[in-house]
C-alpha cells in the first residue's frame, strides 16, 4: 500500500494543483480516485505488478542469499546473507564437473531442437499446405500422444535403450535354418537415450506451431518457385521455411527450453555421471555429498543453471509469446 | 550448389540418370497423398518407435504378473488381475503407497496416490488460473518497461524443474531459512499453523509446498496463454463499449471475459494434463515417500523391478488423464456452443 499511495501522490502534485483545500494524503487520494476512477485502477495495477514481481523474483533472491552465505553460517539465514562468500560459485565447479553437465544440457537441447525442427517442418508443411485423406485423424493422434504421461513410456524405452529388446529378423529361419535376432543398440548413457524421447515428446507442439505458420504463406509464392524449376522439397526449404523464419525460431526456442527444463528422462535415462551425458539434473543432484548437504553450493549451482534460459527468455520473449499463441490456441 | 544445378538439369533433361536424379524424379511424380505420407514418414516413424511401441508394450506388460525370480523380467500371464487388484486397493504389497484412499479422512486421502494427485491437480490448476489471469491483465496494459516486467513474470516458467525443486527445498529446509523455525523458536509460518517445523517429511505440508512450487513456476505459462487470447480480441469492441459508456468493469465482464473463456479452458486443459503427471518437483523437493503421486508409483515400482505393477499403474494413469481430457473437451464444446 505504501508504494501505491506514494505514486499517486506524485501524480497529484503534478495534476491536482487547482485544489487548495488542506487534506491528509490518504483522504486526498480517496477523493481524487472517486472523481477519477482511472486513477484507482492505475493504483490497483501498480500494487498487482509489484506483488507479482516480488513473488516471482523472491525465490531467485533467496538463492543468491544462500549462495553468498559461508557454509558455517548457514543457520537461520535472514533476508540478507550472513557474510559474503562469492567463492561458492567457483567451488561448485571444483566439487562436480558442473561445466560438463551444463555442456551436456546444451548439447541435448541443440540436438533435440535440430531433429524436432527438421521433422516438424516436414510434418507442418504436410498439415499446413497439403490436402490428403486421413489428415484430421492423424493430427488428433499426434496430439493424443502428448497426453500420455512419460511414465507410460518409461519401461519399454528403458529396455529398448539398454539393448534388451530383440527384434526377430524375418526370413532368417528359412535361410540359415535358425531364427536370428537383432538386438536393440545399447543407448543408455549416450545422448540418444534422452534425445529420442525428448524429440517424440516435444515434436507435437512444434508441429502445431509450424502448421499454423506454413499454412499462412500464400500459395502463389510456392507456385512461382515451382514454375522456376524448384523441386517440391526445394520449395519448402528455399521459400516456405525462410518466409516462416519467426515461426521456426519460436518452435526452436520453445523446444530448447522444454528440453533444458525436462526432468523425467534426464533423471532416469543415464547414471548421473557427467561423462555419461547426464545433464543439469545430474549435476545439481550430484552436489549432495555422502556426508554433508552443501546448501550454499546447491544455491550457487541453481543460479548458474538458470542463466542460459534466463538469457534466452530475455532475448526471445516476444517469440515465446507468439509461439504459444500460434501453437496452443490452434487446437 | 552442384546439387541445385543437377536438380534443374533433371527437369530439363529427363534422360539423365543417377541416384539423386532418380530420387528427385520419383518424388516429383508422387501423388499429393503419397507425397504427404512420404514427408510425414520420419515424424511418424519416430512416434511409432518412441511413443506407440512403448504404449503397446506397457499395456502388454500390465497383463503379466511381477517376476518372482531375479532373472526374468515378468511373471506369468494374469490377464486383468493387476488392474483388478490395483483398483480394489489390493496391490499395496508391491507399491510404496496405496492407490485409492484407504479411509475418507484427510490423512487417508493424501497418503494415497490417486487422492494426492487429484488434490494437487485441482488446487494447483485453480490457483494458476486465477493468478495467471491477474498476471495477464497486468501484462496486457501498455506501460513503460513492460518488456522487463514481462521477462520477470515469464522467467519462473523457464526454470528447469530440478532448480525449481532446489529452490523450494532450500526455502523450506528446517534450520537454514527464516520460513521454517524450530519448536523453541517457531517462524511466522509455524506460529500461524500453516506448516510444521519439519514440513518436507510431513505429507500435508509437503503437498502444500509442492503446490506452491508448481503455482510459482507454471502460472506464467497460464498467463502467457491468456495474454495471447486477450491480445487477439478486436480492439474496436472496446472503443464501441467506451462510446456507449461502459465502465472498465463492464468492459471486462461483457467483452474480455466471455471472449477469452475458450482460451482459459484450453490453458486449463494443458495444465491439468501436466499436473496429473507431476513427478520431478516431488522427487527433488520432498521425495516420493512423502507425496506419492501416480508417476511416483510408476517410477518406484519400476525401480524395484515389479514391472507388471509399474506398467499397470502407468496405464491407469494414462487412462485417468484420458478421462479428464474428455471431460474438458465435452465442457469446452458446451462453452463454445453457448455463445
Amino acid at each position: 500500500m505504501a508504494t501505491d499511495t506514494g505514486q499517486s501522490n506524485q501524480q497529484n502534485t503534478g495534476i491536482g494543483e487547482d485544489r487548495p483545500l488542506k487534506r491528509g494524503p490518504l483522504s486526498k487520494w480517496v477523493s481524487s480516485s472517486i472523481q477519477n476512477p482511472e486513477r484507482a485502477y492505475r493504483a490497483m495495477f501498480y500494487v498487482a505488478t509489484v506483488f507479482f514481481l516480488f513473488t516471482t523474483l523472491f525465490p531467485f533472491y533467496w538463492l543468491l542469499v544462500l549462495a553468498l552465505t559461508p557454509q558455517n553460517l548457514l543457520t537461520n539465514v535472514g533476508l540478507v546473507p550472513n557474510g559474503f562468500n562469492p567463492m561458492s560459485f567457483v567451488t561448485v565447479f571444483e566439487r562436480v564437473p558442473f561445466h560438463i553437465y551444463m555442456f551436456n544440457s546444451l548439447v541435448l537441447g541443440i540436438m533435440t531442437t535440430v531433429i524436432v525442427l527438421l521433422l516438424a517442418s516436414l510434418a507442418g508443411y504436410v498439415f499446413g499446405r497439403l490436402r490428403f485423406p486421413g489428415k484430421a485423424p492423424m493430427m488428433l493422434a499426434i496430439l493424443a500422444i502428448s497426453y500420455f504421461p512419460p511414465a507410460a513410456f518409461l519401461i519399454p524405452l528403458f529396455e529398448l535403450f539398454t539393448g534388451n529388446v530383440a527384434v526377430p529378423l524375418l526370413g532368417t529361419s528359412l535361410v540359415f535354418g535358425e531364427q536370428l535376432y537383432l538386438n536393440s543398440p545399447d543407448l543408455f548413457n549416450t545422448p540418444w537415450a534422452m534425445v529420442l524421447p525428448f524429440s517424440a515428446l516435444f515434436m507435437p507442439l512444434s508441429i502445431f506451431i509450424l502448421t499454423t505458420f506454413y499454412g499462412q504463406i500464400p500459395d502463389g509464392l510456392e507456385d512461382a518457385a515451382r514454375i522456376e524449376g524448384t523441386t517440391r522439397l526445394g520449395a519448402l526449404f528455399r521459400v516456405i521455411i525462410p518466409l516462416s523464419a519467426p515461426g521456426v525460431a519460436t518452435a526452436g526456442v520453445l523446444t530448447f527450453i522444454s528440453v533444458y527444463n525436462e526432468f523425467f528422462f534426464s533423471f532416469l535415462m543415464n547414471n548421473g555421471e557427467a561423462q555419461n551425458w547426464a545433464p543439469l539434473v545430474g549435476g545439481i543432484i550430484g552436489l549432495q555429498g555422502q556426508f554433508d548437504t552443501p546448501y550454499h553450493l546447491m544455491a550457487a549451482a541453481s543460479i548458474i543453471g538458470v542463466l542460459p534460459v534466463a538469457i534466452l527468455v530475455i532475448v526471445a520473449q516476444e517469440k515465446i509469446v507468439s509461439g504459444l499463441t500460434a501453437g496452443a490456441l490452434k487446437e | 550448389m552442384a546439387t541445385e544445378q543437377e536438380s534443374q538439369g533433371a527437369i530439363r533433361d529427363s534422360s539423365r540418370s543417377g541416384p539423386y536424379v532418380t530420387a528427385v524424379r520419383w518424388m516429383e511424380n508422387l501423388s499429393e497423398t503419397a507425397f504427404a505420407y512420404f514427408l510425414l514418414a520420419p515424424a511418424l516413424l519416430l512416434l511409432l518407435v518412441i511413443a506407440i511401441y512403448p504404449l503397446v508394450t506397457t499395456f502388454g506388460m500390465s497383463l503379466f504378473a511381477d517376476a518372482i525370480s531375479g532373472s526374468a523380467s515378468l511373471g506369468e500371464f494374469v490377464g486383468i488381475q493387476n488392474y483388478v487388484e490395483l483398483l480394489t486397493n489390493q496391490k499395496s504389497y508391491a507399491l510404496p503407497a496405496p492407490f485409492l484412499p484407504t479411509s475418507l479422512t484427510v490423512g487417508g486421502i493424501v497418503s494415497s496416490a490417486l487422492g494426492v494427485t487429484l488434490i494437487f491437480t485441482i488446487v494447483s490448476v485453480f490457483f494458476e488460473t486465477i493468478i495467471g489471469f491477474a498476471q495477464a491483465l497486468v501484462l496486457d496494459q501498455d506501460f513503460r518497461g513492460r518488456r522487463w516486467i514481462r521477462v520477470a513474470i515469464i522467467i519462473p516458467w523457464a526454470v528447469p524443474i530440478v532448480i525449481q525443486g532446489m529452490i523450494f527445498f532450500l526455502l523450506f529446509q528446517p534450520g537454514i531459512g527464516f520460513l521454517v523455525g524450530t519448536s523453541q523458536n517457531p517462524s511466522l509460518l509455524n506460529q500461524l499453523g500453516i506448516i510444521g517445523t519439519t514440513p518436507l517429511v510431513n505429507t500435508i505440508d509437503s503437498l502444500l509446498i509442492i503446490t506452491v512450487a508448481d503455482v510459482w513456476k507454471t502460472t506464467a505459462f497460464m498467463a502467457l496463454l491468456i495474454l495471447a487470447g486477450m491480445q487477439s480480441i478486436d480492439r474496436s469492441l472496446y472503443d464501441v463499449a467506451r462510446v456507449s459508456g461502459a465502465s472498465p468493469w463492464q468492459q471486462f465482464k461483457l467483452i474480455t471475459f466471455p471472449l477469452i473463456l475458450p482460451t482459459i479452458m484450453v490453458a486449463m486443459l494443458f495444465r491439468t494434463i501436466a499436473a496429473m503427471r507431476v513427478y520431478g518437483i516431488i522427487e527433488t523437493t520432498t521425495g516420493c515417500q512423502t507425496v506419492p503421486s501416480l508417476s511416483c508409483l510408476v517410477v518406484s515400482s519400476f525401480s524395484s523391478r515389479t514391472y507388471g505393477t509399474a506398467a499397470t499403474v502407468a496405464f491407469v494413469t494414462a487412462a485417468i488423464i484420458g478421462v479428464v481430457v474428455s471431460i474438458y473437451i465435452v465442457k469446452f464444446a458446451d462453452a463454445e456452443g453457448g455463445f
